[in-house]
């Protein structure tokens, strides 16, 4: 009798779990998922750092009456992925249209949760974008996302602090002259850059050995090769951030993204970063006190003349697969990323990936208001200039791994030894790769560690 | 049958007896300690009528007030601060303009005046939820100390075993079940949730335990009242002072709730204020986002503010509340 | 008998033999009780069990990328048992337990008897000043106490300024105490309030009676009002191990503060299952990893109990 309770908890979940494992395994047929084109209720996940979603939204609405987009905010990137994830495994409750930081991108595309763009003519639009953002979105020589922001990786400093130290930023054209700066700087008391070894640098990080043109991992189809300190760009990239730690030519206790962080930044602590071409609003709202001080350039070069960029963030806008108007959502895609929708977007400070905007007179116009307030925070630079110059460059071919939310989690929890000068930066590096390694064979890959 | 009425009958009047007795040994008592208070009183012992007070000890419990109240006056003192004050200047003074107005104002207009709507939406579920979680918690401690029901023994091991498996891990079925049911991203996955209160149902349990003597339902299923009736007309007014403290458990942890939200809501004008909150601080560490810092911690002032208000008004229920909870047979 | 028997079946559930209705209807099930507890196990059962079921369904399996969803029995437990991952963020939040939990108990029932002892003044002051923590969200209180650790511009930092002094709080042999200050800062009041409502039932005629007898406060102290802490100090110890265990928010925060790898992704048991849950992709091996650390937790808690209440059978 007193058995009864347990009872009826035993039959409800069984009940239950039932019912959740029938619905893991309904809706795989996208196919029949294209919906109408013309008539859809779209939603949309995504962040909104320019506060401006409301208002391009509308101006969508009223080019498709047919089409409504209700657009939720998820705060951030990790936890929109986070979110995409859980509702792909309940089956329901999933958006229509999302945003993604474009390393996450593959990862969904590898477990089915996205549709290819292709069906919908997205691979002949490869033209139109900057190499570097739509290069990241491939998978199997498919677009899976298109490009909705950019983060052509630049050369940030403080012209203040640099003149103090005696060092023309202007100058500063290979990772040589860096080096040189560097010593200068930290003989003034401060430290040209911050580097811990955090999460919060591994986009950093992936973006500086990008363009070293180092392939640290390879990925092939169920294969995936690792090859961590022995590829030569590895190599390269860290042969110089040894020596930047060994010199203590680079503040190592201060995380990207932390408060300390932004007080650095303001206080002249930290005289430059290599950082996504989107940082102006993020200094411009954390660093105040440096206004006027603050300059943008090209990012140093391995070898001289060379003219190499790589990529730093972004992020891109993806149909997903229980979607039941994907034909639909993916007008709204094109919309917000190719079509008019890009340049509103570009306009309230996003920074683009559309070559027609990049190239445009309007981006680069000194007299708009946004123009003209970042401009001023960085003593009259016409910022956008240099930015969409950088934008424009060739990239390497970079390739994500598959679970990159994974790696980037993880990057710390290894790689940081080296900053604390525990180990030498190859050991960590070495660490690092034995836990992806281990990671790709949970998830049914084959490795192999180099 | 005849045997069985007739133990029946005089288990009653040996009821009635006892009750007799135990209602003079309540006299007797209440006689005595006041007798002994007077006493005491005059022999200058410390009670309630003649606390005898030492500075020493107050200053000791002064330091330790100090260590609980001081990050307060941090959060006091920053949400005077603009954003470029706070980033500059020190946490512990104030900055170079008096902002805490411009804050509010930017708190409740900022993205369209969102923070209004979590706000009320806060309001809703600690109503809904706490509310319903205190009535729940009533209802079952009420069950477990006054009924022998079949499994009643086993509630206890299994609420234990179950509150110790990681909620963490738990987010995920949960928003599964809760998904399949299509109840994500409404209200209902925020209220449901916060309807159990495991700490509640057992503070309500010794409560009932406590307060509610078992003569007085015998005496009122005999007059034949319904147990419902029962519950309602006799013991519930006898528990208002365990209600009130349940209620204030639920309440803030409700409000205070976050991780399950976080996942279950993904429609911002559902946000609790937690959730809200911690959107606008991730918005500094996002990639092109404006940092908000001044807001984020005026906003966090304001949602304190309620909270404090609750205490106060409730902290003269917390004592007697709380007490059945300990006391002696 | 009195005092610590009631509190000692607290924990259990209040106690059943000394009680009339458990006489009335020995031999019958009353069926009664439910029409009152149905409402709280219907959404408990809803809330808590059939997740917990589904958790323990799916530990039974792996999922991945390449391959899909497959039964794997043991497997997900038996990697665990070799994983020292997980075995150090356990051996982590144990020692956290063993200090803070004490530390933090010790004070709440010193607060709790300075309170009740009638010597304060401004007794309500100190009492909501004490609770009043308890209502700050983790989230705020995380990110005020970032503020006061900070070596560079927070309150630390200015200190180590004028004393000349060089401490560093998130310092990794330091760190785990700087989370655990936050604890304790957060949950002092909560446990205070248990402790104080169960030393004010306490008749004051027994302390009359006691110091008519010629007992000194102190006496008082050591055996009316420890005996008394003692029961629900059962209770708190049950809910502070389980809430240790699970710490998750403070370190998960303060993560993003902290240089080098101090905090790691599996720093305590509930980041290492979220981590692999939600970047991982291992959503199965966390709920074998959950369900392994309820029943550690149980088994702990359990044993913590019955030697408490071993010690007042004395």
């Amino acid at each position: 009798m007193r058995n009864i309770k347990r009872i009826v908890a035993a039959t409800a979940a069984v009940a239950t779990l039932v019912g959740l494992a029938a619905c893991g395994s309904s809706s795989n047929d996208s196919s029949a998922n294209k919906g109408d084109a013309d008539k859809a209720e779209l939603v949309f996940w995504g962040w909104d750092s320019g506060n401006s979603m409301k208002q391009i939204i509308a101006n969508f609405e009223k080019a498709n009456p047919g089409i409504t987009v209700k657009f939720n905010n998820t705060g951030t990137a990790e936890k929109t992925s986070t979110a995409l994830s859980n509702a792909i495994a309940a089956g329901n409750g999933a958006p229509d249209v999302v945003m993604l930081e474009d390393p996450t991108v593959t990862q969904f595309a590898v477990t089915d949760g996205l549709v290819d763009l292709s069906e919908f003519g997205a691979d002949k639009l490869a033209d139109d974008f900057a190499a570097g953002p739509w290069n990241k979105l491939q998978y199997n020589n498919k677009p899976y996302a298109l490009p909705i922001d950019s983060g052509p990786e630049m050369f940030f400093y403080n012209k203040a602090v640099f003149d103090k130290a005696g060092v023309d930023g202007e100058s500063i054209k290979t990772w040589d002259d860096y080096y040189e700066a560097a010593k200068k700087i930290r003989a003034t008391g401060s430290y040209i850059t911050n580097l811990a070894g955090t999460s919060g640098d591994y986009q950093p990080f992936t973006a500086q050995i990008w363009q070293a043109g180092a392939q640290p991992w390879k990925v092939d189809g169920e294969k995936i090769t690792i090859n961590m300190t022995k590829d030569a760009g590895m190599q390269r990239y860290i042969k110089f951030v040894q020596k930047l730690i060994d010199e203590d030519l680079v503040d190592t206790k201060t995380p990207n993204w932390s408060d300390d962080w932004n007080r650095e930044l303001n206080d002249g602590t930290i005289a430059s970063l290599t950082i996504g071409a989107w940082m102006p609003i993020n200094l411009m709202t954390g660093a105040p006190d440096q206004a006027g001080n603050w300059r943008v350039a090209q990012l140093p070069q391995w070898e001289e003349g060379q003219q190499v960029s790589a990529e730093d963030g972004g992020s891109a806008l993806a149909v997903v697969k229980l979607s039941k108007n994907q034909a639909a959502a993916y007008k709204f895609v094109e919309y917000m990323t190719h079509g008019d929708g890009a340049q509103e977007m570009a306009d309230t400070g996003t920074f683009p990936s559309l070559k027609k905007i990049l190239q445009s007179d309007s981006f680069t116009d000194p007299t708009t208001e946004g123009n003209k307030k970042t401009n001023d925070y960085f003593g009259g630079q016409n910022v956008n200039e240099v930015l969409a110059e950088a934008a424009q460059r060739p990239t390497e071919k970079f390739q994500y791994l598959p679970y990159n939310p994974y790696a980037q989690s993880t990057y710390g929890d290894e790689v940081s030894k080296a900053y604390t000068k525990e180990i030498t930066l190859e050991q960590a590096l070495t660490n690092y790769g034995k836990k992806l390694a281990e990671q790709g064979e949970q998830q049914g890959y084959t490795v192999t560690v180099k | 049958m005849s045997a069985a009425t007739t133990s029946a009958q005089s288990l009653r009047e040996q009821e009635r007896a006892a009750r007799r007795a135990e209602k003079e040994r309540q006299k007797r008592i209440a006689r005595d300690e006041a007798a002994e208070r007077r006493r005491a009183e005059k022999a200058g012992f410390a009670n309630v009528n003649n606390p005898r007070r030492s500075v020493a000890l107050t200053f000791l419990c002064a330091i330790f007030a100090v260590y609980c109240l001081f990050p307060f006056v941090y959060l006091m003192i920053n949400a005077t601060k603009t954003q470029a004050d706070f980033t500059s200047t020190f946490g512990l003074g104030f900055g170079r303009t008096f902002a805490l107005w411009d804050n509010i104002v930017t708190v409740f207009t900022y993205q369209d005046g969102i923070f209004g709507r979590w706000f009320i939406n806060t309001i809703l579920y600690v109503v809904v939820g706490a509310g319903g979680a205190t009535l729940l918690a009533i209802m079952g401690g009420y069950a477990l100390a006054k009924f022998r029901f079949p499994g009643r023994k086993l509630v206890f091991a299994i609420i234990i075993g179950a509150i110790s498996v990681p909620g963490i891990a738990l987010a995920v079925p949960q928003f599964l079940l809760f998904a399949k049911l299509g109840l994500t991203n409404t209200p209902w996955a925020m209220i449901i949730p916060s309807l159990v209160s495991t700490f509640g149902l057992y503070l309500m349990w010794i409560f009932s335990e406590q307060a509610v003597p078992t003569e007085l339902l015998e005496a009122a299923r005999v007059d034949g009242a319904s147990e419902w009736r029962t519950f309602w007309t006799i013991s519930l007014p006898l528990l208002a002072p365990g209600i009130v403290t349940t209620a204030l458990f639920s309440i803030v942890a409700t409000w205070n709730n976050y991780f399950l939200p976080l996942i279950m809501l993904k429609d911002a004008n559902w946000y609790p204020l937690t959730i809200g909150l911690n959107q606008w601080k991730d918005q500094a560490s996002t990639a092109g986002g404006q940092a908000i810092q001044n807001l984020v911690i005026t906003g966090s002032l304001i949602t304190i503010i309620p909270l404090i208000i609750a205490f106060l008004c409730l902290q003269k229920y917390w004592q007697s509340g709380l007490a059945a909870g300990a006391v002696k047979e | 008998m009195s005092a610590s028997s009631a509190t000692t079946a607290g924990v259990t559930g209040p106690d059943v033999r000394h009680s009339a209705t458990a006489r009335v209807n020995k031999h019958k099930a009353d069926w009664r009780g439910w029409k009152f507890m149905w409402p709280f196990a219907l959404v408990f059962i809803f809330v808590f069990i059939i997740p917990i079921c589904y958790a323990i369904y799916i530990s039974f399996f792996k999922k991945q990328m390449i391959g899909g969803t497959k039964f794997v029995g043991f497997e997900n437990y038996a990697r665990l048992l070799g994983d020292t991952q997980f075995w150090s963020s356990v051996g982590r939040v144990a020692l956290f337990t063993c200090v803070q939990v004490p530390i933090m108990l010790f004070l709440a029932a010193m607060m709790a008897l300075a309170l009740d002892s009638m010597k304060l003044h401004g007794t309500k002051f100190f009492r909501i000043s004490t609770f009043l923590p308890y209502a700050v969200p983790a989230v705020v209180s995380t990110l005020i106490w970032g503020f006061v650790y900070g070596a560079k511009y927070g309150l630390v930092g200015s200190l180590n300024d004028v004393l000349g002094t060089n401490l560093d709080l998130f310092a990794p042999n330091i760190l785990l105490a700087s989370i655990g200050n936050i604890v304790t800062w957060e949950f002092t009041g909560y446990n205070m309030l248990i402790f104080y409502s169960s030393l004010s039932t306490i008749p004051h005629s027994l302390y009359e009676a006691a110091s008519i007898d010629g007992a000194s406060e102190w006496q008082i102290v050591k055996s009316i009002k420890l005996p008394e802490l003692k029961g629900s100090l059962a209770i708190t110890v049950i809910f502070s191990i389980i809430g240790s265990f699970q710490l998750f928010n403070e370190p998960s925060i303060l993560q993003n503060m902290v240089p080098g790898n101090a905090i790691t992704t599996y720093y305590t048991p509930n980041m290492y299952a979220y981590n692999l849950s939600f970047s991982g992709n291992q959503s199965n091996y966390a709920a074998a990893l959950a369900i392994t650390m309820a029943v550690i937790t149980m088994a702990i808690a359990y044993a913590v109990q019955l030697n408490s209440m071993k010690e007042q059978m004395k």
